[in-house]
């Protein structure tokens, strides 16, 4: 190769060709992806996140949670995802197009959460997932700076977390969440996507045992 | 055990002169990140086998330690190292001093600041949540700028170099130099500025991660294994003639296996597919490298026994990874610690050993000086290639486990954390080897380095 010009023409067709290929191109097939409307409910789904989960989706973005849990459902054939009771059907983009920032993550060091509040057989409540995070579990690490020990003035908070045994704060004192994990655990609990587009239905438990 | 440990007497010293301070600059700091990204990544390392490592601190979660090391690595370490290197090899293929070389300095100063700044960001909760983006999007208008302000002398050279041809170290270097701005630039826009929509971001920063894989850190490696296996042996390159279809393979087929990772998610099939197509085609550009720089194998400098290495992991991990781009490999290791494995091979592999080797080359040419320590050298290669096998296989080793875990539904997660638990110990002494082995280099360099001065001074004082 002698030609210089030749050499940046490839270089800038290279780069090019990729990005019309991949970016624009999903782009064009998904851009303007809009809600499903539900007659039988409605309804339009996806819905968009309620004023404290929003917030809290941006609390799950500053943590990075997505270095080791994902949001994304993949179909019945791959993986354990829906033997897991993680979703009955796969993810699909229209899931996500109200999500400003998307975190579909790419490790599962913990579990999927996309559909966290319709987990099943049985899904965590807001005193739970509270639990969760002050005490951690297994894997997940227990991350205290989301709380707040302090002494009890007047009456004890409703949103005090009833810890026991070693956890337990002293006499006079309490671990309350702050406002930020209030915001957290509003968004993990508004994870859900149990509703069903002409292109993403759920698929028949265990093969072909339909209902 | 020649090259490396000695000064240059071939090439024109007063031609290097001109390139000394800024470019040691450069390396200077890459090394610094080098180290900051190890003792970050042992950190993250710890906190998957020992979850409260740290957990209390916000600032080193796990997510932000393992945001802060990937980010170090790859803009601190690489983005100083690999682009001084490059400038290097353009600059002597050139024949003639560098020019702009304050400029430079301006630049690397600038570049730093960018990086300290946007990791501060990611440290205090501003981390971006999309991998090798991390960088919250306040640090990236005053890195591109830099990155602008340090090519300057990377194109001054290659523009005003004394003869028309091209050589493969040329091919990739100029490559890197100039995609990366375009490449930053597209990708913060897309995914920080003005963010496309929802699974699209995803989609663009796949084609982000690859395009700075294929596009940045590897021809910044190559440009340097090219350049310094032929000076070494004093060979020609064996196959020349195919190099540059192994070049433009790699230009034009690296960004699309951007899909790879979403294999199975809520992306068109196609983007998945094409992904898988690509790295297979790959192939082809690993094997005409393999052909090309065969004679870094057995080699008897330790510059080439580093290249050599950094070659073999740079084409075992293109291979592993079109291996793990089929679905039927995938639905095993997707999610899981296997992807790092890859990764780490790749990257602390691939690029990093070969970026080593071309820095033992540099170093004493530019420094007018011979290294140091011979033994620092060899105790570093030693730690490098020990602490890569052990981080693979324990990586390795661990997403298997993981992989099986995950797609039996019956075993809980805190199960899946106990069997893969000594694994990743292996995977935390394998960091805790690799950092021993960087801090060896760190000394050699500042020794390197520090001692020329303090013997220039003595000239003068005489």
């Amino acid at each position: 190769m002698k030609n210089g010009l030749l050499l940046f023409i490839g270089l800038f067709a290279a780069l090019g060709f990729s990005w019309a290929g991949i970016v624009l191109g999903s782009n064009v097939q998904l851009g303007a992806l809009a809600p499903f409307f539900d007659d039988g409910e409605s309804q339009s789904f996806p819905q968009r996140l309620p004023g404290t989960a929003a917030r809290g989706q941006l609390v799950y973005r500053d943590l990075n949670c997505a270095s080791c849990h994902t949001q994304q459902v993949r179909r019945p054939d791959f993986g354990s995802d829906q033997a897991r009771g993680w979703g009955d059907r796969q993810s699909v983009a229209r899931d996500y197009i109200y999500q400003s920032w998307v975190q579909l993550g790419q490790s599962r060091t913990g579990p999927d959460l996309t559909n966290l509040r319709a987990r099943k057989p049985t899904a965590p409540d807001a005193e739970d997932l509270m639990e969760l995070l002050y005490t951690g579990q297994g894997g997940m690490p227990a991350y205290r700076f989301l709380f707040e020990t302090r002494k009890v003035t007047g009456q004890v908070s409703e949103h005090a977390l009833a810890l026991t045994g070693r956890l337990k704060p002293a006499s006079g004192a309490e671990v309350v969440p702050t406002a930020r994990t209030e915001a957290l655990v509003a968004y993990l609990l508004s994870l859900n996507t149990t509703y069903d587009y002409p292109e993403a239905k759920p698929a028949p438990v265990g093969g072909g045992d339909s209902k | 055990m020649t090259a490396p440990t000695q000064a240059a007497t071939d090439e024109d010293t007063a031609t290097e002169a001109a390139g000394r301070r800024p470019l040691l600059l450069l390396l200077g700091f890459g090394i610094l990140w080098l180290l900051a990204a190890g003792v970050l990544a042992f950190a993250s390392a710890i906190q998957l086998h020992t979850p409260d490592f740290f957990a209390d601190c916000p600032v080193f979660t796990h997510g932000h330690a393992v945001a802060l090391a990937e980010s170090a690595w790859v803009y601190g370490w690489v983005g100083n190292a690999g682009l001084a290197l490059a400038v290097w090899i353009l600059v002597r293929l050139a024949g003639e001093p560098l020019r702009a070389g304050n400029v430079v300095v301006i630049g690397a100063l600038a570049w730093n600041a960018g990086l300290f700044i946007g990791l501060v960001g990611i440290a205090t909760g501003d981390a971006t949540g999309l991998p090798m983006l991390e960088l919250p999007r306040y640090a990236l208008p005053l890195m591109l700028t830099a990155y602008g302000a340090v090519g300057v002398s990377g194109v001054l050279a290659w523009a005003g170099r004394r003869r028309s041809i091209m050589f493969a170290s040329h091919w990739y270097a100029v490559a890197a130099l100039f995609l990366f701005p375009w490449l930053f630039s597209a990708a913060q826009v897309m995914l920080l500025w003005v963010p496309v929509r929802g699974v699209l971001q995803a989609v663009a920063d796949g084609w982000y991660a690859q395009g700075l894989w294929s596009l940045w850190l590897a021809p910044l490696a190559l440009a340097g294994a090219y350049y310094v296996v032929p000076k070494i042996t004093g060979r020609l390159i064996p196959s020349y003639e195919a190099a540059s279809l192994g070049f433009w393979c790699l230009v034009f087929v690296g960004p699309w296996t951007g899909g790879r990772h979403l294999i199975g998610g809520p992306v068109p099939a196609w983007i998945s597919s094409i992904a898988i197509v690509a790295a297979v085609t790959l192939l082809f550009h690993y094997l005409i490298v393999l052909i090309n720089l065969r004679a870094s194998f057995g080699g008897k400098s330790v510059a080439l026994r580093f290249i050599g290495i950094g070659l073999a992991a740079y084409v075992l991990g293109g291979v592993v990874d079109a291996a793990t781009s089929m679905r039927g490999v995938a639905a095993l290791v997707q999610f899981t610690y296997f992807d790092g494995a890859q990764q780490q091979l790749a990257l602390s592999g691939g690029i990093s050993l070969m970026i080593y080797g071309t820095l033992y080359f540099a170093v004493p040419r530019l420094a007018g000086r011979a290294w140091a320590s011979g033994s620092l050298i060899r105790g570093h290669l030693v730690l490098a290639v020990l602490g890569l096998v052990l981080l693979v296989v324990s990586l390795a080793g661990a997403g298997i486990v993981q992989g099986q875990a995950l797609n039996d539904a019956a075993v809980a997660f805190p199960r899946i954390a106990e069997r893969t638990r000594s694994w990743l110990m292996g995977a935390t002494a394998a960091e805790g080897i690799l950092l021993l082995g960087n801090l060896l280099l760190a000394a050699n360099f500042v020794q390197t380095v520090a001692c020329r001065r303090s013997a220039a001074k003595e000239a003068i004082a005489s």
